[in-house]
């Protein structure tokens, strides 16, 4: 549901009703094919919202060129006729759809649903009203969003940067940090965005890419690139693509001479006066949650932070103050993708959690008639020819194309349609195949990537067999990109209706391949990830296998006291361990490790045994891999031979205890990255700023006199944390920066430790006599990870933590199907990313585990067992493994066993590697076998 | 006389035939005498193919993945 | 609570990334889902972007 926004939610967890009112759209989003004749002729042109500004839009007009609904919309403030009746009215003239309607009404809809989820996203900060930057008045000062827009291939000016203002080429630009970020006094946004560092880096290399000899300076307080792989980016940022990193926070921008030009001053790291200019300066802008969301907000009547996004708890971190009313992504506090598309997963384990005795309630499953066997008949081609309105018959003499099709081998029925895709012509499509007897159809439309599932369900709906359909686009790769020549366009629309029949006279019936599936899970690891997993899948209702290692639940969680927003943790990794032990549904086998594996997704086999021989054989359908990470024990710093140096954890313990050395203690260091962002450990552990600025705050909340010092690289309390660091900073925590080439030096002196540092500010070194140093230590890989990951044929990265298949997109999924990754086993993370990545894991799971079977598409590899003589070179270049070797025995008695190849379809992807290598045709790929592709190449050059 | 040469391209579903689609809906022009062959891979392309079409008269071929 | 209505739909408010992966999870294992988006098109802020770290895929 579109344009259309919740007024009002009504009742309790299980059963709301919700109001929704939803705007006129002016276009019949039935009869809109998206065709684009209505925005070329529409007069009024407006800014575009989607290139933020930078392009205009239409009155008329699709937010971009790949929405979903490909429909238009009219825009009513902006359009003429809806302003004034009986103006203009273009549009409607040349729709040939029909599809406007200025009579369009808002509507109120109640909707009756069992939960509500909550992602309303963010809005950029918008920088004009705190003038200083010059936003809004002169030109040449732009947001990260519309640099975003500027380098878009699909942007206003297709990817070529250039100043606004005059349009010449950019040289040299800077980015400035924070904008409307850890800023109370211009925007009240104390918090950090999060984001904004990691995307400024990618912009400057990414506009370096595109602008050869580009100058970018990136200005920034703390460089906070905390998550996976970003420590790499950032440091290849400024060795490889030489982008410029100054630690300064810049307050403001002002115009140099009367060309564009602009000028930045600051002071430099050795306390010099600079002064600067550039061509272009970008705004890194922070996020903030919108005023219609916190009106929605109330509506809903959820809880907010001091920050202005949802309340949750670190250990539910998709729950609203509100039971049944769930929330993700950034108006759970700001975040980049990964962690909102976890977030939504998590959202939805959360909501089927809820809703479990309602599953599959509302759900249907469309039928469809018995198919009809073609494989004796002779191929009866019918070819269906589409106008798209004049999309294609605008260019295309699509009549000359039907007569032309008529011609063709095997093809016994022609006819055109307005629009192929419309309903009425699915109902017509499917008539015809039944009237003249078709077992083979052609359709010269558009893209097979975005409409041949509903032709094959139309086929399907005729009884037809749904993959006995080709497409001819002659839409996409023809009447579009041919424009200005008419006769070309339609001898190649004749070409590719006349490649398509000829593809698809080779087109046999594949039948469906579906795989049940065994509905339990396991889940390896029992820290709170595991758990968290464990008990949210056997909450669903699905049955549940807990193996850990050791003797004891809780994981790494057992050494930490409190999360950053303050919340105890052993009670809460209590009550969790109470909920798990509980369930009937969860099978604990503590002692036990993964020893070995077969089967794939559905039909898992692991073999668990315990360290005195005893093992066991479970049978799963899907596996979650929670098996955490250790704690790094230094070697630097005096660690292990001054006593007065210990680990953040240590700490912890000998604090808690009210150990005399610390209650006699009154100056204290804190040195961070002991062992992370350094050469063999490019990465950040994450959690350490804030566990040691927490540390700090408790020690002079205890006693304010204390000396406590934080010694950083950069202090990386993102997003709502930043409050902890202001409040540190308050209270009189001293920070001090060092850098990695100016590593503290610490030795031991009498009773005390001599901590020494370079202070940038006094711009000397700087001895501290320290009573204790804290060091935070790094996050470390499971040492044995790779060979758990070997079991599941599951990647371990370069650090050796678990890859996922998609590091935006797919984060908590494995490439290999059925398989999943939740906690540190994955990244160093706080407690409630954790939280959050375990219920994504078993939402991702119980999509599987709902299901009895999985359907494959039937694309797949398949053995001709006449030519394949087990030479097995595609069994090495399979990216699946879905090949093994096996010994065939021999057909007739004494007759010779020889080797030949097995496909598993369930892992085999369509992909055709075997097939492009295969010497002896021994392996094709149903749909695209060499027969077919090479019927299609003699089409195309038969001419 | 012009010559025009006759072009065949062999497409991944995933990039490279999608990239094609997009050409279509940004309306780019280009020139016609290319046909594109959908693969669900580059990778699919057998070295038979290439060379069955260079045999029966194509100029040229891409396989783009 | 066992005897309590409990309805087997959901509904999401947000159409972009985030509220996307909610509703295809959910409606992948069993649930009708009503995803309600302010805008004229789902796909959020992401769909803006042009390329995203770390494989400079197009974000589309």
């Amino acid at each position: 549901m579109t344009l259309s926004e919740v007024t009002g939610i009504a009742g309790v967890a299980g059963d709301f009703t919700v109001t929704v009112k939803e705007a006129p759209r002016y276009v019949d989003m039935d009869k809109c094919i998206a065709c684009g004749a209505c925005t070329e002729k529409c007069p009024k042109k407006v800014d575009s919202e989607y290139n933020a500004g930078t392009g205009k839009r239409k009155a008329i007009y699709v937010k971009y060129a790949q929405a979903v609904p490909l429909k238009y919309q009219i825009d009513p403030l902006n359009c003429i006729r809806l302003q004034k009746p009986g103006a203009c009215g273009f549009c409607e003239k040349v729709c040939d759809a029909g599809a406007i309607n200025f009579d369009d009404t808002e509507k109120i809809h109640q909707i009756n649903v069992g939960a509500v989820v909550l992602a309303p996203g963010f809005e950029a900060y918008d920088p004009k009203d705190a003038q200083v930057w010059g936003y809004g008045t002169m030109p040449n000062v732009i947001t990260a969003m519309q640099l975003e827009r500027y380098l878009s291939a699909s942007g206003p000016t297709e990817g070529h940067l250039v100043r606004p203002s005059d349009g010449k080429p950019v040289n040299k630009v800077a980015f400035l940090q924070c904008i409307g970020s850890r800023d109370e006094n211009l925007c009240g946004n104390g918090y950090c965005s999060s984001v904004c560092c990691m995307y400024a880096i990618k912009e400057a290399v990414i506009a370096k890419d595109h602008v050869p000899g580009l100058s970018a300076s990136i200005f920034y307080m703390d460089m906070r690139t905390h998550g996976k792989d970003f420590d790499k980016y950032l440091e290849r940022a400024r060795e490889d693509s030489g982008v410029r990193f100054v630690r300064c926070r810049i307050n403001g921008v002002e115009p140099q001479g009367t060309n564009g030009d602009l000028r930045l001053h600051y002071i430099n790291e050795r306390g010099r006066q600079v002064e600067e200019y550039y061509d272009m300066v970008v705004l890194s802008v922070g996020l903030q949650t919108p005023k219609h969301v916190l009106e929605l907000a109330h509506t809903a009547g959820i809880q907010l932070t001091a920050d202005k996004f949802a309340a949750t708890s670190d250990f539910s971190p998709v729950q609203t103050s509100q039971a049944g009313i769930f929330t993700c992504g950034a108006f759970a506090g700001p975040k980049d993708i990964p962690q909102s598309v976890v977030e939504g997963s998590a959202a939805a384990a959360a909501v089927a959690d809820l809703l479990a005795p309602a599953r599959h309630q509302l759900s249907t499953e469309a039928t469809f008639p018995t198919e009809k066997d073609v494989s004796g008949d002779d191929p009866r081609i019918g070819v269906f020819v589409c106008h798209c309105g004049s999309n294609i018959a605008g260019v295309v003499d699509v009549k000359a194309v039907e007569d032309y099709a008529a011609t063709l081998p095997n093809v016994v029925y022609v006819e055109r349609n307005l629009f192929s895709c419309s309903q009425d012509t699915q109902e017509q499509i499917t008539k015809r195949i039944q009237e003249k007897d078709l077992n083979r159809i052609v359709i010269a439309a558009c893209t097979p990537r975005t409409h041949e599932p509903l032709f094959r369900e139309t086929l399907k709906a005729a009884g037809l067999n749904e993959y006995l359909v080709e497409m001819a686009n002659i839409r996409n790769h023809n009447s579009w990109v041919h424009v200005a020549d008419p006769a070309k366009a339609t001898a190649k629309a004749k070409d590719l209706v006349r490649m398509a029949a000829a593809k698809v006279t080779f087109g046999t019936s594949l039948k469906p391949i579906s795989v049940p599936i065994t509905q339990k899970g396991l889940i390896i690891g029992g820290g709170v990830a595991g758990m968290t997993s464990a008990l949210n899948l056997a909450e669903q209702g699905f049955e549940v296998h807990l193996v850990e290692r050791t003797e004891i639940l809780g994981g790494n969680a057992l050494y930490l006291k409190h999360t950053w927003s303050g919340e105890h943790i052993p009670t809460q990794v209590a009550k969790l361990v109470d909920k798990v032990v509980w369930n009937d549904k969860i099978t604990i086998h503590k002692g036990f490790e993964v020893s070995a594996v077969e089967g794939f997704v559905g039909n898992f086999k692991s073999t668990i045994s315990s360290k005195d021989g005893v093992s066991k054989v479970i049978e799963h359908g899907i596996g979650i891999v929670a098996t955490g990470a250790n704690i790094y024990t230094p070697d630097e710093y005096g660690y292990g031979s001054i006593k007065r140096v210990v680990t953040s954890i240590e700490f912890d313990k000998l604090h808690e205890l009210k150990e005399k050395t610390i209650k006699a203690s009154h100056s204290f260091v804190f040195i961070q990255c002991v062992g992370s962002r350094e050469t063999d450990h490019m990465y950040c552990s994450k959690v350490c700023c804030t566990h040691s600025v927490q540390s700090a705050i408790e020690l002079k909340q205890e006693d304010p006199s204390r000396n406590v010092y934080i010694l950083y690289r950069d202090m990386r309390t993102y997003g709502q944390r930043e409050a902890l660091y202001r409040q540190a900073r308050k209270m009189g925590v001293i920070f001090i920066n060092y850098e990695l080439h100016g590593k503290p030096l610490v030795s031991e002196n009498g009773p005390q430790v001599d901590v020494e540092v370079w202070d940038h500010v006094l711009h000397r070194p700087l001895k501290i006599k320290a009573d204790m140093v804290i060091l935070a230590a790094a996050i470390r890989p499971k040492s044995d990870a790779a060979d758990l990951g070997k079991l599941y044929k599951i990647p371990v990265d370069g650090d050796g933590f678990f890859q996922e298949a998609h590091a935006k997109l797919r984060p908590v999924d494995f490439s290999t199907d059925g398989m999943f990754v939740a906690g540190m086993a994955h990244y160093p993370k706080p407690m409630e990313e954790s939280v959050a990545q375990a219920l994504a894991a078993s939402a991702r799971a119980a999509t599987l585990l709902s299901k009895f079977e999985v359907s494959l598409d039937a694309v797949k590899a398949t053995v001709d067992p006449e030519y394949c003589d087990g030479c097995a070179l595609c069994v090495d270049v399979c990216p699946y493994n879905a090949i093994t070797l096996v010994i065939k025995e021999a057909a007739v008695e004494g007759g010779q066993a020889h080797k030949i190849i097995e496909v598993n379809k369930a892992q085999c992807k369509g992909c055709g590697l075997c097939q492009g290598t295969c010497p002896k045709r021994g392996v094709y790929i149903a749909g695209f076998t060499m027969k077919q592709i090479s019927s299609q190449i003699q089409a195309a050059l038969a001419v | 006389m012009s010559f025009e040469p006759k072009i065949i391209a062999f497409c991944c579903n995933w990039c490279s035939y999608a990239a094609a689609d997009l050409a279509g809906t940004a309306r780019m022009q280009y020139p016609h005498n290319v046909r594109i062959i959908r693969v669900m891979c580059s990778g699919m392309v057998h070295p038979e193919h290439v060379m069955d079409a260079l045999g029966q008269g194509a100029d040229g071929v891409l396989v783009l993945g | 609570m066992l005897d309590t209505k409990k309805v087997g739909s959901v509904m999401i408010v947000g159409g972009g990334v985030t509220g996307m992966q909610a509703a295809l999870d959910l409606a992948d294992s069993g649930y009708y889902v009503y995803l309600v988006e302010k805008s004229g098109a789902i796909g959020g802020a992401m769909a803006q972007l042009d390329k995203t770290f770390p494989t400079n895929d197009c974000s589309m």
